[in-house]
């Protein structure tokens, strides 16, 4: 992986933000966190309608069609931004502990989100009537608004890496 | 006051620490995230791009509780780490331009009280707002993306108090659960 980041950091788009990141990695940084922002936003007000603490007089299924879009899309800009940052810093990113947990929290995320969202239009009837009301989705829903909030942790660990002691790979180069 | 502040208990005790800036620095992310989540919500109402099945009242009842909670949340860990290095924050020029776009922020809010929030019964179920709301969400959207911008570029112009150089093989995360290596 060190190699491989060697290697990406030598390519010319790596280059050119490398040469340009005064500016660069700041602004891809903060179009990252309104991105995070508008997740946050979303996925907290579709597990609050899951919890019955908000968007109570909508269905759920309105509730995740007016939030379900903005998830999705913040995520595609965030897998954009976070690329950019991969090219434009590739030993700070792909030689860290906390890199490769988040993107494994991320994955587990986004499943959640995407296959809540097909289940939701397969169902609809039995999610207003019973699935909604279940205690394990209410759970699932408080797990999940959990696994953005380690993501966000580890997305800002990435910078400070060390706190993983021999855990982080970039203690070994 | 301010080198005061730097030397209290309290911004020491962060200083000295391996994880309680960056646990600060996350835990002000989340917070973040989450006021300009929630506020984003609000302006795209106010701006009649989204939410527009929805009374104004209803989404501000749902949305600004968990907006100032979040705010609190941020403010404080903010305060927590200005604390680690009053001084050099103080005068760093981002740090100012986020201070002030947040009192702008605040005044904002309050325009949107004195004007269309007091006509709010007559439009509260449309879809389409006053302008006044328009102008103020609009306004909004750009003062919070300005504090963003300008709270990250704080990270890159100012000097931290402290950077740990490397972990103290004493106290780092696999230590601390106390696995083998």
């Amino acid at each position: 992986m060190h190699q491989f980041a060697l290697w990406l950091a030598s390519t010319p788009p790596s280059v050119f933000i490398q040469e340009h990141n005064a500016w660069a990695i700041p602004a891809i940084q903060s179009v990252h966190i309104v991105g995070i922002a508008l997740v946050m936003g979303s996925v907290l007000m579709i597990d609050l309608r899951i919890l019955g603490l908000a968007w109570t007089e909508q269905s759920l299924q309105q509730t995740s069609n007016r939030f379900g879009p903005w998830l999705t899309g913040s995520l595609w800009l965030l897998l954009a931004t976070g690329l950019l940052m991969v090219v434009g810093e590739p030993v700070r990113e792909l030689v860290s502990f906390s890199f490769w947990l988040k993107m494994a929290l991320v994955a587990i995320g986004a499943a959640v989100a995407v296959s809540f969202q097909r289940a939701l239009r397969r169902h609809e009837q039995q999610w207003g009537a019973t699935l909604a009301h279940r205690p394990s989705i209410k759970a699932l829903a408080v797990l999940t608004f959990l696994v953005w909030i380690c993501v966000i942790f580890l997305g800002r660990l990435i910078a400070y890496d060390h706190v993983w002691g021999s855990w982080s790979p970039a203690q070994r180069l | 006051m301010l080198e005061w502040l730097q030397r209290t208990a309290v911004a020491v005790s962060i200083r000295d620490s391996l994880y309680t800036f960056p646990v600060l620095e996350s835990i002000h992310v989340v917070g973040l995230a989450l006021v300009f989540g929630t506020i984003a919500i609000l302006d795209l109402r106010l701006l009649g791009v989204a939410s527009t099945d929805r009374p104004v009242s209803r989404l501000m009842a749902d949305l600004l509780k968990w907006t100032w909670a979040a705010f609190a949340v941020t403010a404080l860990t903010g305060g927590l780490m200005f604390s680690t290095n009053a001084l050099v924050y103080f005068h760093n020029t981002f740090f100012r331009a986020k201070m002030i776009l947040l009192v702008l922020a605040g005044l904002n809010m309050l325009v949107f009280e004195l004007t269309a929030r007091k006509t709010i019964d007559r439009w509260d179920r449309a879809s389409t707002t006053p302008s006044s709301a328009k102008v103020v969400a609009t306004i909004s959207l750009v003062i919070w993306i300005g504090v963003i911008v300008a709270g990250r570029v704080i990270g890159f112009t100012a000097t931290r108090a402290t950077v740990p150089a490397e972990a103290a093989p004493d106290v780092n995360f696999e230590d601390l659960l106390g696995l083998p290596k």
